[in-house]
């Protein structure tokens, strides 16, 4: 039997295959940048059980009210991260929206800062801050607010400039100022949006704050490494069931609001 | 000069002067010819014409939401440029053919939004206004009989009381001039009678003076007193509607079809 | 001054903004106190921070080829991360679309696989394949690879079940099995999408296979984490450049190839 494509070369379309195999030699050229060895992914499976062998252990119960308070600690770092990137958002947010901001100039230079700022991770400017103003939470908060601003400023100046320009001409009619526009036309129809990528933004902070205490910028982070270092397994399985049920339940809040907001 | 605040119902004043005003699009495309108008105050004007023939562009010079590129608009006696534009919109009101009401906002917040150009400053950004306001704005949802939808979501309302609300917005600025632009061309013919009832008693009762466009020449015959009719940007029509004959409809709508739907038409 | 003759106003609707106001406020309060931040160690902090940051004045490249070395690393940790992804994804999707399911019982497992390896932090598996394989990119990729599958399996799986349900009824009347369909009618209405989202999954492995490197997973972040460690912020500017640059870029490089795909 001969196999054809169903095309007229009898080969399959060249942008199938082309893509996958111009992956496919990209992977085989970085193979040993990666330090891909077969031989330690063939024993990985084994070591990986062995792994999760230890962590059949019973629970060091006597964590649980410091798990408490990190994990508490985590939650708070990002809920005061999100407001304060969100009290920041909303000023750049207005001047990096094409229909709102008072100068292309402006709108240009805004748009280049937020997607700078939203360019490296939290951990990389954790780091910074932490060398900065040493350990705790404050370098954590700030370096979540620092790079979700980036993040926020960009999808609230796209909620504002996709709002309907009827009511907009209707407002300036009637000789409103620039900042009364704002607010009675542009603000009120971009609203649902603000909430959703708020909402959004509280979420993946969450996540954010659970590993920033790697590099000692507070948060449940910090135990885990912590407890991965000295083998604690009674307390590792601990908090990774912790984060998993915070993230979990956060990540279907979060799902349910948006789409309440959509339909709403 | 005079400020447009003191403007007032005088009867010298013309309440609109056009003065040689044209608009052309910077990729050349002529909107209006340069055409010549007064309008006296208190007097209900219609404007014909078909689809593109610049009825919107000549209501937005008026207010400068799309400026004249070339003559003059003097509106109360003020010539019209960036100084005195807000001023101008002000005491003008306009009411729009998509009703341009923000939906998510609650009508009376939407009637209040007619009171912006009065009141400057943080309060008004923090949609906070005085109590004087808040009276103005209820007498105005009082006017258009909608009081009893005060606090609903302004885009839960059916289009005839959206457009409702769009004139009590406009009532709300306590205008000299209300600029009305297709008013009823989205509703059905029923509640188009009832807004346009609506505009020519709030024109007689305040004497504010109306410039109404509209497509069907008959409701023009039956509101207006006078009515000018544009053709591809010119003025080619200026008389009082009696005057609308089959020869000036054509002229207005060109040769090909005499007579420019019907409501009933519309409705189809 | 409104006159009586004028109907009254209908009650005022009670709004629930205050109370959503007081709650907010009630929170950051208790978020502030708890993590004892004031506000005179936060100015303290600004004064300080821009001392600091002034340090940063003069990058020194003078490790530049090392540098770039661990930078490649990095974009190929991501790329292994990328791959693993979207073989994890390719198989774990169509279980996990509810018209293409063998059975409800595949259906919820497969989903259930998703939520659980999307809510691990990558980071953790990091630390976790670390542990497992020793030090090196390998684990960090594995990490990526295993964490981002969770969002591409739902992505593709939500995708699929979006595909109008005649295509696949289609299929399956001319007697093609459940592969088949899969091959034939779910992969080719969503692979658009699927490569879109692939391309920003890689986008995002990139940012993250730059900070592997502090739990021991390979590619730049380490360098970063020792050069701070030594006060040298000279190289650690460097290295910031380096990685902002190539982040930027390859972010303008996806963005140039999701709006080609478009």
């Amino acid at each position: 039997m001969r196999w054809r494509s169903p095309t007229r070369s009898g080969f399959p379309p060249a942008g199938l295959w082309l893509a996958p195999a111009g992956i496919v030699v990209a992977l085989i050229v970085t193979a040993p940048l990666v330090e891909v060895d077969v031989a330690r992914l063939a024993g990985a499976p084994r070591k990986l059980v062995e792994f999760l062998g230890h962590l059949v252990v019973m629970p060091d119960w006597d964590y649980l009210p410091d798990l408490w308070q990190k994990m508490r600690e985590t939650l708070e770092m990002s809920f005061l991260a999100t407001v304060i990137a969100t009290a920041l958002s909303l000023p750049l947010g207005v001047l990096a929206a094409r229909n709102a901001s008072p100068h292309p100039a402006v709108f240009h230079a805004v748009r280049q800062l937020l997607s700078v700022m939203r360019a490296l991770p939290e951990l990389v400017w954790a780091l910074v801050f932490v060398s900065a103003l040493g350990l705790g939470p404050l370098p954590g908060i700030m370096a979540m607010a620092f790079v979700t601003v980036g993040f926020m400023g960009k999808a609230f100046a796209e909620a504002i400039e996709v709002a309907d320009p009827r009511p907009v001409e209707g407002v300036t009619a009637l000789g409103a100022s620039r900042g009364q526009v704002l607010s009675f036309a542009l603000l009120p129809q971009a609203m649902p949006d603000l909430v959703g990528t708020t909402v959004y933004v509280l979420d993946h902070n969450v996540r954010a704050a659970a590993i920033l205490g790697l590099v000692g910028a507070g948060g449940i982070g910090y135990d885990m490494v912590m407890a991965m270092r000295l083998f604690e397994y009674e307390r590792i399985v601990l908090i990774a069931l912790a984060i998993y049920v915070v993230v979990t339940l956060l990540d279907r809040l979060s799902d349910r609001l948006r789409a309440r907001l959509i339909h709403g | 000069m005079k400020r447009p605040d003191d403007a007032g119902p005088e009867t010298s004043v013309p309440a609109i002067e056009l003065v040689d005003v044209g608009k052309r699009y910077p990729n050349g495309f002529v909107a209006l010819a340069p055409l010549s108008l007064a309008v006296p105050a208190g007097q209900f004007l219609g404007v014909l014409g078909a689809s593109g023939a610049g009825k919107s562009t000549l209501m937005r010079v008026l207010n400068g939401l799309a400026p004249a590129t070339s003559g003059e608009v003097r509106v109360g006696g003020v010539t019209l440029g960036p100084r005195t534009q807000r001023a101008i919109r002000a005491r003008t009101g306009m009411i729009f053919q998509q009703f341009n009401l923000v939906g998510r906002l609650n009508v009376m917040t939407n009637v209040l939004t007619g009171r912006l150009s009065h009141r400057r400053g943080l309060p008004s950004l923090l949609h906070l206004f005085p109590r004087d306001d808040h009276d103005i704005a209820h007498e105005a949802l009082a006017r258009v009989g909608l009081v009893e939808k005060a606090w609903e979501r302004a885009d839960r309302l059916s289009g005839g009381q959206q457009q409702r609300v769009g004139i009590a917005r406009a009532l709300a600025q306590q205008p000299n001039l209300i600029l009305a632009d297709e008013p009823v061309a989205s509703l059905d013919p029923v509640t188009s009678a009832e807004i346009l009832d609506l505009l020519r008693a709030i024109n007689r009762r305040d004497g504010i003076t109306m410039v109404v466009s509209l497509h069907q020449v008959d409701y023009v015959r039956r509101y207006a007193d006078r009515v000018i009719g544009l053709h591809r940007g010119e003025l080619v029509f200026d008389d009082v509607p009696g005057r609308l004959d089959a020869a000036a409809l054509e002229r207005i709508y060109g040769p090909r079809r005499a007579a420019p739907p019907e409501p009933a038409d519309a409705l189809a | 001054m409104a006159d009586a003759s004028i109907a009254a106003l209908p009650p005022k609707p009670r709004g629930f903004f205050p109370l959503w106001a007081a709650v907010g406020v009630a929170l950051v309060w208790t978020a502030v106190h708890d993590l004892e931040l004031s506000f005179e160690a936060l100015l303290y902090g600004i004064d300080d921070m821009a001392e600091y940051l002034g340090r940063y004045r003069a990058p020194d490249f003078a490790g530049l080829p090392k540098m770039l070395t661990l930078m490649a690393q990095t974009l190929a940790t991501a790329l292994w991360g990328t791959a693993l992804s979207i073989a994890i994804a390719f198989v774990v999707a169509p279980f996990a679309a509810r018209p293409l399911a063998p059975n409800r019982v595949a259906y919820r497992i497969a989903r259930e696989f998703l939520n659980v390896i999307r809510a691990v932090p990558d980071m953790l598996l990091a630390l976790v394949f670390v542990a497992a394989l020793g030090l090196g990119p390998l684990p960090g990729a594995l990490a990526l690879g295993v964490h981002t599958a969770g969002f591409l399996g739902k992505f593709c799986a939500e995708n699929m079940e979006r595909v109008e349900p005649g295509l696949y009824e289609a299929l399956s009347a001319t007697g093609a099995g459940r592969a088949q369909v899969v091959m034939f009618a779910a992969w080719p209405s969503v692979v658009r999408e699927t490569a879109g989202y692939a391309l920003f999954i890689f986008d995002r492995n990139v940012r993250m296979a730059s900070v592997l490197g502090l739990v021991g997973a390979g590619g730049i972040g380490l360098a970063l984490h020792d050069t701070l460690r030594l006060f040298d912020f000279g190289r650690s500017s460097a290295l910031i450049i380096v990685m902002l640059a190539t982040i930027v870029a390859i972010d303008l490089l996806s963005s140039w190839l999701r709006a080609r795909l478009h």
